[in-house]
């Protein structure tokens, strides 16, 4: 879900959602290095079709964020990531809308850029435990969700009184896709940790 | 006296016809057909149904919409309702959870044909064709980058 379509939100956050995308964009295209495009493609595919997975939470379905996924994976480049994700969503899929790309790029993109800071800051910790990132690698999954959910809440709540109940539908919906992309994230973190970890945002300390 | 019993021969006979005869009435037989309800089907890209969406019907009459109705589907993500009379134009509404789809139709112009969209393989591949050119690309001009140096 975490989509907005077009014609609910008001015209005010809708440009606004525009305007923090053009700048954070911005900022992290001008910090991007051409070598980093492959893996942000390859990153970007997995968001781009994960929300495709879908499974059935109460009387609705949800599907896949991967914003967390994105954050640990690809630093500060997961807001990139994003807006590339939900432009190619809303037209293949028709996901959220065209007007709406701007704010649902902030929803999804900023929790992704938190997500990240909290991964990093974890690792930076020494909680004494050796598969650490697998256990930040899963904070940071789940708290990408429900900042998105969050954000969500927030702008259906400012939009007027008639959200309150679709708002509250859909925060308890979220619930379990929270969750699931807590384990995601940390089981897959802790394999690119093993095998793979150029893929990680950050080296890991051994 | 025989043209009195040939008379009531006739009148035992077409008495015994009107009552041996299978009952038929006179009466002519009208059919018409008239359809009552219109059914709006909501469907994720995919195919999966959109069960208790939201669903708003406006009806366009003389170019001026109004809301007519007001509903939520199934769990088969579908829903009836019956035209507005002397209306034809409607446009429908469906919403769940930020996800949205519209649709204007007009009653006398027949559904609309279901599979008009790219099938969802055929996006999807489209999307990792799209990315995969970027990456590619990139991965080109990086290795430039680094022969050169």
């Amino acid at each position: 879900m975490v989509h907005i379509s077009d014609g609910i939100l008001p015209w005010e956050l809708l440009l606004s959602g525009w305007a923090i995308t053009a700048v954070i964009l911005a900022c992290t295209l001008i910090w991007m290095k051409i070598d980093d495009v492959p893996k942000l493609s390859v990153i970007t595919a997995a968001v781009f079709v994960a929300s495709l997975i879908h499974f059935q939470a109460g009387p609705t379905s949800v599907h896949l964020v991967l914003s967390g996924f994105a954050g640990v994976t690809l630093g500060i480049l997961a807001y990139p990531c994003i807006f590339i994700a939900v432009v190619m969503q809303a037209f293949l899929f028709q996901h959220g809308g065209v007007t709406t790309i701007g704010i649902n790029t902030v929803n999804m993109g900023v929790p992704a850029l938190i997500s990240f800071f909290i991964f990093k800051a974890g690792m930076k910790l020494n909680i004494g435990i050796s598969k650490n990132e697998i256990l930040f690698g899963a904070i940071a999954g789940g708290t990408a969700v429900a900042l998105a959910v969050l954000l969500l809440a927030v702008e259906l709540l400012l939009t007027g009184e008639e959200f309150t109940e679709v708002t509250t539908f859909v925060v308890a919906a979220h619930i379990p896709v929270i969750l699931v992309e807590a384990i995601f994230t940390g089981v897959i973190v802790g394999f690119f940790a093993t095998v793979k970890p150029e893929m990680l945002s950050i080296k890991k300390r051994l | 006296m025989r043209i009195i019993k040939s008379l009531s021969l006739l009148v035992l006979i077409i008495v015994l016809c009107t009552v041996l005869i299978p009952a038929a009435s006179a009466h002519r037989v009208h059919l018409r057909e008239q359809v009552m309800d219109v059914q709006i089907k909501a469907w994720y890209g995919g195919g999966d149904p959109m069960p208790n969406a939201d669903v708003k019907i406006y009806s366009i009459r003389d170019e001026q919409e109004k809301l007519y109705l007001e509903g939520k589907t199934d769990e088969n993500g579908l829903y009836y309702f019956a035209p507005e009379l002397g209306t034809t134009s409607y446009r429908v509404v469906v919403e769940l959870t930020g996800h949205k789809g519209e649709l204007e139709f007009d009653l006398t112009a027949g559904s609309q044909p279901e599979n008009v969209e790219l099938p969802l393989y055929l996006s999807v591949l489209v999307g990792f064709g799209f990315l995969a050119g970027i990456g590619g690309i990139a991965a080109y001009l990086s290795a430039r980058k680094m022969k050169a140096q």
